[in-house]
């Protein structure tokens, strides 16, 4: 007979449902909070769909899964021991729990471990600011140590590659390097040795890591164990500010982060472009935003007497402002055009330019009745199996798109013979050292009645030039880049030029009003706009649509 | 009441590892008759009816493990021999190996033929010289005579062995360091899933036994399964191998049926403790890595689940016996040396834990013990139990956890005392 | 493949080759060339890793974290007789120790250490599976069982010691 006064059991709180889903996807709940999956994907992957951030250390996108940190233990229901988000496949139905006391526990108890053995180096450590171990510590941590033992001691400093630089005590072992030089550059110059406590990386003697993407180690090692030898000690990164840019060390065009910081940008480091990059960039990138800073800028606009001309040499020069540089310019030019033809003017145009240098290149070159214009190639070694190319420019699919003509070692020849032999009277070269690349040598410039020269820094042709214009150097403006897979992007100007400089395409439409050329072309996103709209390959792109990530040229 | 001797039967002869010796006492006879009338799956059945659990340790039915393999037959099928024994305390493997090979071997070749294996790896420990030039001697043997390669005793049927001698690391008793150790690498545990059975050497479904669990194949193919299953007690069938050492008269390997209990074999077998005047104190009935029972619990049933639920386990069946002069901090310190030597150092509890506890246990057993050293001790072991990638986690957690729970005072005392009571006769 | 010096006799370089075959996937062959290197050398140099790296087809550094792994590998020269006593726990309770004192008195040299003629080092190993003849320890790669102080002075004398 049912007892009438027994209590109804307490009714379990519903699950929420479980979305519906396709054949190759899986739902299930973390946190409570349903989620749809792929079906492969991990429960740290799927985790991340819904912004739960699942701590860890040795997991990367970019490299197979290795296991070994346990930041990322959670709690599946179900499974008595708790288990690795990120080797972990979501199944249908899995009720997966990060934020129990449980797995709290266990962080802090993993966070504990990592650091027994941890040097205090904060301080020192260029790591500070960007690391996972103080960023879990704060957050996971237990917030004090219990350690009073002697920690394992290693070497400290060790010049592991020519532009990393490795500290033993700092390893916590998660061998993100490793795998990246087993699997991406597959050079395999790192290793784990000895074993337990003890077990540290190091390289075969005489086979340091000097592969062209030893840099990446650096961005991904999660502590301060790999740094970089260029940036070390260099600035405090919560000072730094990223500008994303593009790189412009060659044609791949890889997407960057420019880290700005007292007018200077002190690394650079890769931006995750799935389409061009993956996460990844060479260290020859890495290298270049030191050049603006360590080579001697071309600071104001120089005007000396023509090479050529009574008063020939090439020493010294007056300080004119931009204008009057310009109005030299542009008179040396057309002065040399009345007195020998337009047909002996020619101009040099760099595939570094941007599209709207370019652009402007074009329209002023075309003002001043120059039609000869060759664009030199700069190529070395060969494309690698990865990212570098052998093409050392960042635009010159830009500049075959725009008209100017692809880069052209033949055409560069020519134009450097005619130079030499006098035909060429006056030359007016964007961005490009002629002299200093061992295209013309300094004294076949002499027969130049007028030399026009816009470069940011003095270069050797900037000491021969009778007019030289101060441009830009690489991160102080903005413009666009179209890759070797013709992609166009965006570069951003991350310090302010120095002095007098100014973008080449505000010195090109200064030149080109003094020939009359008409048009606004007030900043480098109103004349994309007109790139856009008058050159078909561009059509309907705009600053927005390009935005990060790039976008494909039309018909490229 | 007279116990028939099985996997111990023919150690006692001379030569006994010789193929002569084995074949003239019935040797490879359950071989030839397995080959002519009884299917691969036949066989397994037996195995799995035999409820044989795994001889190296974790006691996971073999059967079943071998039921694992997928069925399909894309990739070739690997069965690999774990002769790594390194549990400290362990010794049974080698006596098998060193004084009677051809039973292993023809339980290789029984359970290789079960589960459509053609290649076998026999994976000895580096430090085991002699065992692997007697094992490598019985497989030239065998082949000589028809019993390995290719069509074996005419039947259809082929297998090649192939030994592969270990360099020194315990970890590589673990079946998936095992394969990576196999395949030319560190020997470093490989995350599971996937399992070895799906995805195990160079790839391929791969089932890793034993050598004691293999050498009782033979008897469950000669006399079946359930024969086997009559053997021991429910759940843990059939005869057992144990090995003691320590504080014992006669330290050595003993075949009792699983069920023994363990004053049976300390006392009877292994001639009790080695100086009268020195009560038992503890014993590990399992090998290092189980937890350590003191003598109040001693009083128990040797199989998988009477250890279990004596809050110990049968583990490698490495018995370790202390009698009254061992310091019991000393024996921990000297297990957790072990510990971090071995560690293959790839995760984090595990590599930073191991260190940890031997730099604690150090200062307790010099006299510079702090208080609250044995709790950290033990929640130093709870942080590393369960966390790891593979079981030499719980392999140091136990021990640590275990002593200094079940000889919590003598930890204290240290303590307190700013020394080790036991001065120098102790372990250390 | 580069021209890497072989810095073995061309037995052993042959021995190498044959091992290539040996198992289904060449890297299985690894460990035991590394074994046949050690056992015509004494010990493995960064030239011999360097060699096997090559024969195997995989980076040296791989093949110095696969040697700095298993402890059977000695990365400098060992003594003709290479004494090594076990160190873990039943032969620690049996007397081990005290074997290893008086090797150490003897020989006046430290575990991980050759005497300066060359003819003796001393390791500490772990657990050698002999539990049963506690205190034992291994030369080079022979058993040598149920050890005590006297029985290891008779064993230096058997090897040598002193002549």
């Amino acid at each position: 007979m049912p007892e009438p006064n027994v209590p109804v059991p307490a009714q379990v709180p519903p699950q929420p449902e479980l979305p519906p889903c396709g054949p190759d996807e899986v739902a299930l709940l973390i946190d409570g909070r349903p989620v749809v999956a792929k079906k492969g994907a991990t429960v740290l992957q799927a985790a991340e769909t819904i912004g739960v951030v699942v701590p860890h250390y040795c997991y990367h996108p970019g490299l197979s899964v290795a296991g070994n940190c346990r930041m990322c233990l959670v709690e599946i229901e179900k499974m008595p021991k708790l288990q690795i988000g990120c080797a972990t496949q979501v199944a249908q139905g899995m009720s997966v729990k990060t934020t129990t006391a449980r797995v709290k526990d266990t962080r802090e108890g993993i966070m504990e471990f990592l650091l027994i053995n941890h040097p205090l180096d904060c301080p020192i450590c260029d790591q500070a600011g960007e690391c996972r171990l103080q960023q879990y510590s704060a957050t996971y941590g237990k917030g004090e140590s219990r350690f009073v033992e002697e920690k394992i001691h290693h070497d400290k400093r060790i010049p592991i590659g020519e532009r990393v630089t490795f500290d033993g005590e700092r390893c916590i072992k998660c061998t993100r390097c490793v795998r990246f030089c087993d699997e991406v550059t597959r050079t395999s110059e790192l290793t784990l040795v000895e074993r337990g406590g003890h077990a540290i990386i190091d390289t075969f003697p005489g086979m340091a890591l000097n592969n062209a993407y030893s840099g990446n180690t650096v961005d991904i090692c999660p502590v301060g164990a790999l740094t970089w030898k260029p940036f070390r000690f260099a600035a405090r990164v919560w000072f730094l500010k990223n500008v994303p840019s593009i790189c412009s060390a060659c044609a791949r065009g890889c997407s960057v982060d420019l880290a700005a910081y007292q007018n200077r940008v002190h690394r650079i480091t890769p931006r995750h472009n799935p389409e061009v990059n993956g996460w990844w960039m060479c260290d020859f990138g890495r290298q270049t935003c030191a050049p603006v800073h360590d080579m001697p800028r071309l600071t104001r606009p120089i005007v000396r007497p023509a090479p050529g001309g009574p008063g020939g040499t090439t020493g010294g020069g007056a300080a004119p402002s931009m204008g009057e540089a310009v109005d030299q310019a542009a008179a040396a030019l057309r002065a040399a055009a009345s007195r020998h033809g337009a047909g002996t003017l020619a101009a040099l145009v760099s595939a570094r330019l941007t599209l709207e240098e370019m652009h402007l290149a074009k329209k002023t070159l075309a003002a001043a009745g120059i039609a000869r214009i060759v664009v030199p190639p700069h190529e070395e070694g060969q494309d690698d199996e990865l990212l570098i190319r052998k093409d050392r420019t960042p635009n010159g699919r830009g500049a075959a798109l725009l008209g100017l003509g692809a880069p052209d070692a033949a055409a560069a020849a020519a134009l450097a013979a005619d130079v030499a032999s006098g035909k060429v009277r006056g030359l007016i070269v964007l961005g490009e050292d002629p002299v200093g690349d061992g295209l013309v040598r300094a004294e076949g410039l002499r027969g130049l009645e007028a030399l026009v020269v816009v470069d940011w820094w003095t270069s050797a042709t900037v000491q021969a030039a009778h007019v030289a214009l101060p441009s830009c150097g690489y991160g102080e403006s903005e413009g666009v880049y179209v890759n070797c897979t013709g992609r166009a992007q965006r570069t951003r100007a991350a310090v302010r030029p120095v002095d007098l400089a100014e973008p080449a395409w505000s010195i090109l439409r200064e030149i080109g009003r003094r020939f009359g050329l008409a048009g606004a072309y007030a900043s480098a996103p109103a004349i994309f706009a007109e790139i856009a709209a008058t050159v078909p390959a561009f059509a309907g792109m705009t600053y927005r649509t390009i935005g990060e990530a790039g976008a494909q040229v039309g018909g490229a | 009441m007279a116990y028939e001797k099985l996997l111990l039967r023919n150690i006692h002869r001379d030569d006994s590892h010789t193929i002569d010796v084995y074949l003239a006492n019935g040797g490879y006879q359950a071989l030839r008759r397995v080959l002519k009338e009884v299917s691969p799956d036949q066989m397994l059945e037996e195995v799995k009816t035999s409820g044989l659990r795994g001889r190296g340790g974790a006691g996971f039915p073999a059967g079943m493990k071998w039921s694992f393999l997928p069925k399909t037959r894309d990739k070739p099928r690997y069965l690999c021999v774990n002769a790594d024994e390194s549990e400290p305390g362990t010794f049974k493997d080698r006596l098998l190996i060193e004084k009677d090979p051809h039973l292993v071997l023809e339980g290789i070749i029984l359970s290789a033929y079960a589960i459509d294996c053609h290649t076998a790896f026999f994976y000895i420990r580096g430090e085991f010289h002699k065992g692997y030039r007697i094992f490598q001697r019985a497989i030239d043997e065998a082949y000589a005579k028809g019993l390995l390669g290719k069509n074996i005793l005419g039947s259809r049927y082929s297998l090649d062995v192939l030994t592969y001698r270990g360099a020194g690391a315990y970890i590589c008793g673990e079946e998936t360091a095992l394969l990576e150790s196999l395949e030319g690498k560190r020997g470093l545990p490989r995350l599971k899933p996937p399992f070895p059975a799906i995805v195990g050497l160079y790839g391929c479904p791969t089932i890793i036994n034993n050598v004691e669990t293999l050498a009782n194949v033979p008897y469950i193919a000669e006399r079946g399964g359930a024969w086997f299953a009559g053997i021991g007690r429910p759940k843990n069938t059939g005869p057992k191998l144990f090995c003691l050492s320590g504080h014992v008269k006669r330290p050595g390997v003993y075949e009792a049926p699983l069920g023994t209990p363990f004053m049976e074999l300390l006392n009877e077998h292994a001639g009790g403790m080695l100086h009268p005047d020195r009560p038992l104190k503890a014993a590990v009935p399992g090998g290092s890595s189980m937890k350590v029972l003191p003598a109040s619990r001693c009083d128990v049933l040797l199989d998988f689940d009477s250890l279990a639920a004596a809050g110990t386990s049968l583990g490698s069946a490495g018995g370790m016996v202390m009698d009254s002069s061992t310091c019991m901090v000393g024996a921990l310190l000297n297990l957790a040396e072990f510990y971090a030597h071995e560690s293959c150092g790839q995760c984090t509890p595990c590599r930073e834990g191991t260190g940890w506890f031997v730099k604690i246990l150090r200062r307790l057993e010099t006299g510079e013990g702090r208080p609250e050293d044995p709790d950290l001790l033990l929640d130093v072991a709870r942080r590393v139990e369960g966390n790891t990638i593979c079981p030499f986690g719980e392999a140091v957690a136990w021990p640590v956890s275990s002593y200094v729970k079940e000889f919590r005072s003598e930890f204290d005392d240290h303590v307190t005392r700013k020394a080790c009571p036991f001065g120098a006769a102790s372990v250390r | 493949m580069s021209a890497v010096a072989v810095p073995v006799s061309p037995e052993t370089d042959r021995r190498v080759d044959e091992l290539l075959t040996r198992y289904p996937r060449r890297g299985s062959a690894l460990l035991p060339a590394l074994y046949l290197v050690q056992d015509e050398k004494g010990w493995i140099s960064d030239e011999s890793m360097a060699y096997v790296a090559g024969k195997i087809g995989v980076s040296p550094a791989f093949v110095a974290g696969v040697v700095s792994f298993y402890t059977m590998y000695h990365r400098k020269p060992v003594g003709t007789h290479h004494i090594q006593v076990c160190r873990t726990l039943s032969c620690m309770l049996r007397g081990g120790r005290e074997v290893m004192n008086r090797l150490r008195s003897r020989l006046g040299i430290e575990p991980g250490q050759v005497t300066a003629d060359g003819r003796f080092s001393l390791e500490w190993v772990e657990c050698l599976g002999a539990c049963d003849t506690a205190p034992c320890a291994q030369v080079n790669d022979e058993d040598v069982a149920l050890l005590d102080p006297a029985k290891a002075d008779a064993l230096l004398e058997k090897l040598g010691q002193g002549r």
